[in-house]
């Protein structure tokens, strides 16, 4: 009808029929409109098979994306070593500025940009909605009225955040230099905590040693902690600056929990670094797997055996691939937790507090406020390498590396180390985001803390719970060495599964609309509970 | 001794009502995710039907959301529901009204303007020359529907009024009106094959039939 908008009804205004206007024609929009529109429209019912083969076609689209993302990864840092080999003095720079594009400017940068839609879309399941699917590429002509999944709605909020006007409130005036600061602190150490995250082994890609890591240092995890504590001077310093109560009491918020979480998040790992040795990310992502010279032993030797399996030395007891969350999983809980109250989300939110104070950013529009935004999203990627990286085995296939790299081996004239490396940055993107997801799914799950429970949370009994852990590592690992630690890992793993299934007696625990779906012989009695932990679908 | 006043953000203690898996947090805390979770699965890839009551979005992959996309998927009305008007038109596409303003009598909103009109060579001699219905002022109370003597005038469209850019154009005349299925009743002179002279009275139903 709205194409029509501009035609003009014929109207009699002369033969007035008595009713006080004139009558439309059949020239008229509405009674076009009318003549097409009898009966209501039906939405078109879906076939079964048709439904199934989109779920496939579009898993199998999601995972070739991230493989292709994982070769393009790859090859861009190649292809800027390449370019940084022409100039003579090199100084080994050209890996890490080609990690940097393809690490921080591609996968976390972009990441974080769809997850900002990722967190509305994800949490519209979770709650039973839709979720935002109103934007559309309405100048692209096949697009013009396709949803897709509301991906159009991540450029409507990027030219919304571009072209807002950057308003600086007059309180802010006299500090306007930190107030200009304030986002920049914030979004800066978000990006740069990337950088010691190793995204893939040290390889041999197109002839070159290669590894998709900015930066090889020797404190990296003190590294991390160093920049995580810098992004408390953004809060602190945007509810200062702005000179406004609401803002103060969120950097004020903000500050405090973060220097708390800190001492938390510090304590938790410092179990990974007795287990691993190093404080060097790259190094506890390696000592996670297979390394590359023991493939290629163990390739040899069972081509030599003529054995169809490969045997994978790294596995503990022969089958437990050693990740980190073997040896700790008081550790991982305890660091995500964290982690998710370093972020500043929920239930961890206080410093934004939407219903109570807007938070540390009330005064900032435009950009500035979009940065503030990003970060906190960055900094839930960032989260997802570090715990991939120190606690699921970082870029590790467990129990098929030497297969793979057998397989591969010579497809389209590539080694299949380079193969492998492919999959192995394809695996860290997988786990990266999987950490995100049961973050995101946190995050929707808690209704926000107190600020009187988090501090009460954070000093008595996290920072407790994670001295202990500490203390118990340290003994067993000098008593029992690794494999004591897998013993002690799957220990706490068995406590806390048997904990969370069959520990108190289940009062009236029915979640309304779920057990009249499926599961109706667990809806009553005991059992309950323990169809509660495996996901009934 | 006087009674302390509780402190609501004092730890339950023992007394408390929670147990101590329910204090102890991480097993409730595990329990809530794990049923966002598997809500987000079951509606990531659970199989929609657009056209289903919500009471109907059960059973096993079934996605859960209830939510119509309006303007592409619609619900259909219940069929009683008291939709647009239309004229009903005889067999040979004329209207069945035969303008004896039963309807716009009826009218509480007085939206019916009716015109009526003769034909000199035909066994039905009355017929609307303007009928036209203003859809603003239209309370849809269904008296013209049944006022109708003839079964002219029907609310079976199964759509409501259309949204419109200008008051004038929510006036429908006869033909946007005249649409839909026709009908034929067997005591309609169309289809009455006897002598003109004992025409029968379609209120007693056929008398000859």
């Amino acid at each position: 009808m709205a194409n029509d908008t501009t035609a003009e009804p014929r109207l009699d205004v002369s033969a007035g029929p008595g009713m006080g206007f004139p009558a439309p024609t059949i020239d008229t929009p509405s009674a076009r409109l009318a003549s097409e529109d009898f009966g209501a429209a039906k939405g078109e019912k879906p076939g079964y098979g048709r439904w199934l083969a989109g779920v496939i076609a579009g898993w199998g689209a999601f995972l070739g994306f991230l493989l292709f993302m994982a070769w393009f990864f790859l090859a861009l840092t190649r292809a800027v070593m390449w370019v940084g080999d022409l100039f003579p003095m090199n100084w080994g720079l050209s890996q890490g500025i080609g990690a940097i594009f393809s690490l921080i400017l591609v996968l976390v940068m972009i990441t974080a940009t769809l997850l900002t839609m990722g967190d509305r879309k994800w949490s519209a399941l979770m709650q039973d909605r839709v979720g935002p699917n109103r934007a559309r590429f309405s100048i692209i002509p096949g697009l013009k009225n396709r949803p897709l999944r509301g991906l159009p709605h991540i450029l409507a909020d990027v030219l919304k955040m571009l072209f807002k006007e950057d308003f600086i409130p007059e309180g802010a005036w006299g500090n306007s230099f930190l107030f200009n600061l304030a986002p920049l602190m914030a979004f800066a150490p978000a990006f740069m905590l990337f950088a010691v995250v190793p995204v893939s082994p040290e390889l041999t890609f197109f002839g070159d040693r290669m590894q998709l890591q900015v930066a090889r240092i020797d404190w990296g995890i003190l590294y991390v902690f160093a920049l995580a504590s810098i992004g408390v001077f953004g809060t602190a310093l945007a509810g200062w600056t702005s000179n406004n109560k609401l803002a103060l009491l969120g950097g004020l918020r903000a500050s405090a929990q973060l220097v708390s979480y800190e001492v938390t998040l510090g304590l938790t790992l410092v179990g990974a670094f007795i287990v691993f040795g190093s404080l060097r990310l790259d190094v506890m992502a390696f000592s996670q797997g297979m390394p590359e010279n023991a493939i290629r032993t163990a390739v040899v030797l069972a081509q030599r055996a003529g054995e169809v399996l490969i045997h994978d030395d790294s596995l503990l007891f022969g089958w437990l691939p050693s990740w980190g969350m073997v040896f700790q999983p008081l550790g991982l809980i305890l660091f995500l937790v964290a982690a998710q109250a370093e972020i500043k989300r929920a239930p961890f939110d206080t410093p934004e507090g939407e219903s109570e104070i807007i938070g540390y950013f009330l005064e900032y529009s435009g950009l500035k406020s979009g940065m503030f935004l990003i970060a906190e999203y960055a900094e839930t990627v960032v989260v997802g390498g570090i715990v991939t990286t120190i606690f699921l085995g970082g870029y590790h296939l467990s129990w098929i590396e030497p297969t793979v790299m057998r397989l591969f081996d010579g497809l389209l004239q590539i080694s299949g180390f380079a193969w492998l490396a492919v999959f192995q940055v394809f695996a860290f993107i997988v786990k990266m985001l999987f950490v995100i997801w049961i973050l995101f799914v946190a995050r929707w799950a808690f209704p926000r803390f107190r600020y009187d429970q988090i501090m009460r949370l954070g000093w008595k009994m996290m920072l407790p719970v994670s001295l202990a852990n500490v203390a118990i590592t340290a003994g067993v690992f000098l008593w029992g060495g690794r494999e004591g630690m897998a013993w002690m890992g799957g220990l706490e793993w068995v406590a806390i599964i048997f904990f969370v299934a069959l520990s108190a007696k289940a009062r009236g625990e029915t979640e309304p609309g779920i057990h009249d779906a499926h599961d109706a012989p667990h809806a009553s009695g005991d059992a309950a509970p323990a169809a509660h932990t495996a996901p009934a679908h | 001794m006087d009674a302390k006043p509780k402190d609501e953000r004092a730890s339950p203690g023992p007394e408390s009502a929670l147990s101590f898996g329910e204090r102890f947090y991480l097993r409730e805390a595990i329990k809530g995710m794990t049923v966002l979770a598997r809500h987000f699965w079951r509606n990531l890839i659970g199989y929609r039907d657009p056209n289903t009551e919500i009471m109907d979005r059960k059973g096993p992959g079934v996605n859960l959301v209830s939510t119509i996309n309006y303007p592409e998927e619609r619900k259909e009305y219940p069929p009683g529901y008291r939709g647009m008007h239309r004229l009903v038109p005889r067999i040979d596409g004329k209207p069945r009204c035969v303008a004896c303003y039963m309807c716009a009598t009826a009218c509480p909103a007085q939206c019916i303007y009716i015109e009526a009109g003769e034909y000199d060579d035909q066994a039905i001699e009355k017929y609307p020359v303007r009928f036209e219905i203003d859809e603003l002022r239209c309370i849809v109370c269904g008296f013209c529907v049944e006022a109708c003597p003839k079964d002219a005038i029907r609310m079976d469209t199964g759509t409501h009024a259309p949204a419109v850019l200008s008051r004038p154009l929510a006036v429908f005349d006869k033909e946007a009106l005249l649409k839909g299925p026709a009908v034929e009743h067997a005591t309609d002179l169309m289809t009455y094959k006897g002598p003109l002279k004992t025409l029968p009275n379609p209120e007693r139903g056929g008398s000859g039939h």
